[in-house]
């Protein structure tokens, strides 16, 4: 990518002009500018960054301010990725990572489908759907478990109308069984919105004239779709998928209120797992080599994401 | 795969990308497999492999 | 769009597509509504089989939400007679009311960090967006990954570190503290939004302005930032509601003084376990604002998820 935005700034400035200019130099301006936000993000972000790189390799314990930490290598990246419990932990995770992603990707892209039929007032139910995705996570994990009380619960209830069980028969966030599906209903309920946006958008980016081609070439609907919609909608919904999975990797806050890892650890996602090492059982050292795990998952990601955000934005 | 490969020897951007992409998504898929505990043991430092070496190859020129 | 377009969909296909998002909307509503329901019943109704749908509308949530109540004898609350229509709601339980509870206060703390946050993210994220619009930066492709990413960093991770530099540092549970914290959170979303913004507003506008003698400075508040103000507002509201709904940082790294909402309300606790009814309304209070800037921001939204990609 040689031809940068500044790049092209530079050249459409021409030599008259940058004469012109009085009072400061634009890279002085440049730096004035974007200092700040580097220095925060230095302060905020980066600097914890190394400090927890560091950390990893003690065995410190944040609880004990008089000890001294020891050094003690790699004993600690060790001990965790050779630890059946979070591998277990990574397990659970995945469950909760996959089915997400497959009913969002599924339903979101329905509704987005549907939505481009372009019937009379979608833009109003359209902004209806997308509500719940802005709510606070934590909020709503709370009050979805209210609706998941075994007794007294709406969705048990409902689930009872329809099923003709008996509503305490079971309970969504005290079993084993059923507590990981209870946190994907909420994740998909909160966030399928997020998905069909996304869908929608690369719908509509689709030309008219691919069609109306197709449609001389007498190509059938059920061809159109498969040769020219999901191809053209694909890089969108890469884009989803994979901002969906970065941010239910590291979910905390739903999960949290819902079941806070519970029955057992069923529903003990890496986020809370690692909170309990670093924030309950105070091995701050361990904590760190398990963040630094996290993080650099969550880089590796990252770095993709952006990769499929740059081929959206050529579009 | 004619070009991938002659891209690959070229050092250009698009094809080592590819590459560091598989095997960043390699480290994710091992650390999260339910199948063998020693793919769990290897995923992070093939993530981390994977990791550097986007963050470099991104910097190679693009084809053209 | 002709009559006889081959990609306008069929009358019949239309009405189908329509009833189903329709039945989709309702369903994803029910949640939502049932909520602000529960916040209108009394706590027996609110956990009474089956759920009523049906039931006498009371403030109750709500005054226990911002009170808190004390149990008294007969002796005392016939002595003295209730104060105020909500005094005479908690007499029904025997109790009266000793003073505000800790909602308000929470409530408040998130507006300030909020807003604190908010301005601090968009005022340093315009300074940065604009520069990497309009100048030559170095390495600016790697600059702008970087700020991204660190949106991208699992809060918890994080949390340690910052856990252990706010202790030192006499920032932990202030609200100088979150404000910061949050800012840094936002300020990659407010770059790379406000950067999409920019690119947008024509350059010409500014080598106008600075043809006639603006200097730099000048042409950036007198021509950029009219222009960019729509994209400026609704970035502003996605910082906002951020740090509005932010809660890991705020359960690890607060617990007094600087608490926000989100923490607070699973918390609340009414006589003989968790009150539904004061919670549901806690909620209420909480969720509906985001609820009117959602819609106010629907236009923009696709945008403000997907950092600017998207743009339509």
């Amino acid at each position: 990518m040689t031809d940068t935005i500044a790049n092209r700034a530079a050249k459409a400035t021409p030599q008259k002009v940058a004469r012109k200019i009085k009072g400061l130099s634009d890279r002085a301006i440049a730096w004035i500018f974007v200092a700040p936000t580097i220095f925060l993000l230095l302060a905020i972000n980066i600097f914890p960054l190394i400090w927890t790189i560091q950390l990893s390799f003690t065995n410190y314990k944040a609880n004990r301010l008089n000890r001294e930490p020891e050094f003690i290598g790699l004993r600690n990246y060790e001990r965790i990725l050779t630890d059946s419990d979070i591998w277990l932990n990574m397990q659970a995770t995945a469950h909760f990572l996959f089915w997400t992603i497959a009913l969002q990707v599924l339903i979101g892209f329905t509704l987005a489908w549907l939505i481009n039929k372009k019937f009379k007032g979608n833009d109003l139910w359209t902004t209806i759907i997308v509500l719940p995705m802005m709510l606070s996570p934590a909020v709503v994990g709370n009050f979805w478990k209210f609706l998941y009380q075994p007794q007294i619960g709406l969705f048990n209830y409902i689930v009872a109308f329809f099923t003709g069980k008996d509503p305490s028969s079971f309970e969504m966030l005290g079993s084993v069984q059923l507590a990981p599906w209870s946190i994907v209903i909420v994740d998909t309920w909160m966030w399928t919105p997020f998905v069909m946006l996304i869908c929608l958008a690369g719908l509509r980016s689709i030309p008219d004239y691919i069609y109306e081609a197709a449609e001389v070439d007498r190509a059938s609907k059920l061809r159109q779709f498969f040769t020219i919609t999901i191809p053209m909608v694909l890089p969108f919904l890469m884009l989803a998928v994979l901002f969906r999975g970065i941010e239910n990797f590291k979910m905390f806050d739903l999960v949290v209120q819902l079941t806070g890892g519970g029955p057992g650890s069923t529903t003990e996602l890496t986020s809370i797992n690692l909170k309990r090492e670093a924030f309950e059982k105070w091995r701050t050292g361990y904590a760190s080599a398990y963040a630094i795990i996290l993080f650099v998952t969550v880089f590796g990601l990252a770095s993709i994401y952006v990769k499929a955000l740059n081929k959206v934005k050529e579009r | 795969m004619r070009t991938f490969l002659t891209g690959l020897m070229r050092l250009r951007r698009g094809p080592w990308e590819m590459l560091a992409t598989i095997i960043i998504a390699l480290g994710v898929f091992m650390l999260m497999q339910p199948f063998v505990l020693w793919a769990f043991t290897y995923s992070f430092i093939t993530t981390l492999v994977g990791t550097v070496m986007f963050i470099i190859v991104s910097h190679f020129p693009e084809d053209e | 769009m002709s009559a006889y377009s081959v990609t306008e969909p069929s009358t019949r296909s239309k009405w189908f597509a329509g009833s189903l998002v329709i039945l989709y909307a309702l369903i994803t509503m029910i949640p939502l509504a049932w909520i602000m329901l529960t916040g209108f019943k009394s706590p027996s109704d609110a956990i009474s089989y089956p759920p009523k749908v049906v039931f006498e509308p009371t403030l109750e949530g709500y005054v226990n939400l911002f009170t808190t109540r004390t149990r008294q004898t007969k002796e005392f609350l016939e002595a003295n007679p209730p104060q105020n229509w909500a005094d005479e709601i908690v007499r029904e339980y025997d109790m009266v009311i000793v003073g505000p509870s800790k909602f308000g206060e929470r409530f408040l703390n998130s507006v300030i960090i909020g807003f604190g946050s908010t301005f601090l993210s968009i005022f340093l994220g315009t300074l940065a967006a604009y520069a990497f619009s309009r100048f030559k930066i170095p390495l600016a492709d790697d600059l702008l990954f970087f700020i991204l990413s660190t949106r991208m960093m699992p809060p918890i991770a994080v949390a340690i570190p910052i856990f252990l530099m706010y202790r030192n540092l006499g920032l932990s549970d202030t609200h100088l503290g979150m404000i910061l914290l949050y800012t840094a959170v936002n300020i990659s979303l407010a770059v790379w939004l406000l950067k999409g913004f920019i690119d947008e507003i024509p350059r010409e506008y500014e080598e106008a302005a600075l043809i006639d003698g603006y200097t730099r400075f000048q042409a950036f508040y007198k021509v950029v930032l009219p222009q960019a103000a729509t994209g400026i507002a609704s970035t502003a509201i996605f910082c906002l509601i951020f740090a509005w709904n932010e809660y890991a940082f705020a359960v690890l790294l607060t617990s007094a003084t600087a608490q926000t909402a989100p923490p607070f309300i699973p918390t609340i606790i009414g006589v003989g376990g968790l009150d539904w009814p004061a919670v549901a309304a806690g909620a209420t209070i909480f969720l509906l604002p985001v609820m009117i800037f959602t819609i106010l921001l629907r236009k923009h939204l696709l945008r403000g998820i997907t950092f600017g990609a998207v743009r339509k």
